[in-house]
């Protein structure tokens, strides 16, 4: 017992305030709202049915040759215009590294999203009533979507809770909002996930580390429970006497 | 959960990432026959099943009362309809995709109640186990062709892992529920009063031990 007791005292002296925290963020996780913490405040996810005149659409094959070799076209539909988004290079996901060219599928020339344009499709994703502050382009990483891979406009409104609009510069997605209710439960993640290098991911060597601390701190005190138990230690006081 | 990597779990490393290039000079289907055929063709998309060229899209269809879409898949060289693709084309994609040797254990053909691992969207589709001891299994959608899901053990074991952690022994998985929130308070207090615990018992002895002279437990008593 007396290592038991010995490694209980020194586990909680090396994790005791990190468990706090996981717990702590742990309870923010229970009881936060998870569509503002999502970013959805401000989101407008309406879409209107857009008219697709197909008769003036290009052909695909045309559109294809004449630009660099593609995986993948799909039509797709930017401020209620129907382009063709070309994928030259895919990733497995959309948020890592892709290659992408836009281009207008009634007369076949290539878009690249400026910023005004940037900013229309912010508009078009945006609910509130705000007034647009500042837009940015920005290269990997951002802040706000660590895990975004590709270079990607940054559209800040003026609005009481700071939202910003990202969308993706070569395809004109829309990667998320953010706004300070995202931020806090940010930080909120990177407390719970040991992210202090903002990598957001939670397979980090001190997070392994002080879970394994944590286990042993958790073992050694159910062994000493168990032999509290064993003793009759848990009376209280006034029977014991 | 935090030693094994996320990416792994995902099960990234289990399929690859075809890069195989479109022929332009292969599309002799054109996309304004296809739209005479199906005036209704939404989401229509141009890529690759393997080494051939092929248009994907989506139609209305009409599920006994609800109307839900139809992924249509066509041959974009004769406008042949590719779709539902057969046991033997998702073995062939299958294999195509996933990385490893190992030989096929299982196939069979997912049209409803679809297992935890795979969302209902995805439906109709092709499940493929491969013998290896993570027991993987590749989803493959019986109307796109395309990997719609790629599991193995340590996701499975991953997910319960989830459970246990924000404590839902329900089937939702949901991290706002009371059990959780009880048990997470009571940890609070219990690991607040370890670390004052910590603090008495530490912090402050080790203090003691270094100044003797001014500590105030072994004066105690002697005056």
């Amino acid at each position: 017992m007396f290592w038991v007791r010995k490694l209980h005292k020194w586990a909680s002296v090396i994790v005791g305030i990190q468990l706090l925290l996981w717990l702590i963020s742990g309870l923010y996780f229970n009881l936060m709202d998870h569509d503002k913490a999502q970013g959805l405040t401000h989101l407008n996810d309406t879409h209107a049915e857009v008219a697709i005149e197909t008769h003036r659409l290009l052909e695909p094959g045309t559109i294809l040759a004449a630009f660099k070799p593609s995986v993948s076209l799909s039509i797709i539909t930017l401020l209620d215009k129907p382009y063709y988004l070309l994928t030259h290079e895919k990733g497995l996901y959309n948020n890592l590294n892709n290659d992408y060219s836009l281009v207008d599928a009634y007369d076949g020339n290539q878009v690249i999203i400026d910023t005004t344009m940037a900013q229309q499709l912010a508009k078009a994703s945006y609910s509130g009533e705000a007034t647009i502050s500042s837009t940015l382009l920005l290269t990997p990483p951002l802040d706000d979507f660590p895990k975004q891979h590709n270079d990607t406009w940054q559209i800040n409104f003026a609005d009481n809770i700071g939202t910003s609009v990202y969308i993706e510069a070569q395809s004109g997605r829309l990667v998320g909002h953010s706004d300070e209710h995202t931020r806090l439960a940010d930080i909120f993640f990177m407390l719970h996930f040991m992210d202090y290098t903002c990598e957001g991911s939670f397979n980090n060597i001190p997070i392994m580390i002080f879970a394994f601390i944590t286990l042993w701190l958790t073992f050694s005190g159910l062994i000493w429970v168990i032999d509290m138990l064993k003793r009759n230690r848990y009376r209280p006081k006034l029977k014991r006497r | 959960m935090v030693f094994m990597h996320i990416d792994y779990i995902h099960g990234d490393s289990l399929i690859s990432n075809p890069q195989t290039k479109i022929n332009p000079d292969k599309l002799q289907y054109s996309l304004a026959k296809l739209l005479q055929t199906y005036p209704e063709a939404e989401q229509i998309n141009v890529g690759k099943l393997m080494q051939q060229d092929v248009y994907r899209f989506s139609i209305p269809a009409i599920n006994t009362t609800i109307i839900t879409t139809q992924q249509v898949m066509l041959n974009a060289q004769t406008g042949e309809r590719l779709s539902p693709l057969n046991q033997t084309a998702a073995i062939a994609l299958a294999q195509y995709y996933y990385l490893g040797n190992e030989s096929i254990t299982n196939v069979s053909l997912l049209n409803d109640n679809p297992p935890f691992e795979l969302s209902a969207r995805h439906l109709p589709a092709w499940r493929i186990n491969f013998d290896h001891f993570s027991a993987p299994s590749l989803y493959i959608s019986a109307d796109s062709g395309l990997v719609v899901g790629k599991r193995h053990a340590f996701w499975r074991l991953f997910d319960w892992m989830f459970r246990f952690h924000v404590m839902d022994y329900g089937d939702a998985e949901e991290i706002d529920n009371q059990l959780l929130f009880w048990i997470a308070l009571f940890s609070t207090l219990a690991t607040v009063s370890g670390l004052i615990l910590v603090y008495f018992r530490v912090l402050r002895r080790t203090k003691n031990k270094r100044k003797p002279m001014l500590s105030k437990r072994k004066h105690s008593g002697v005056a």
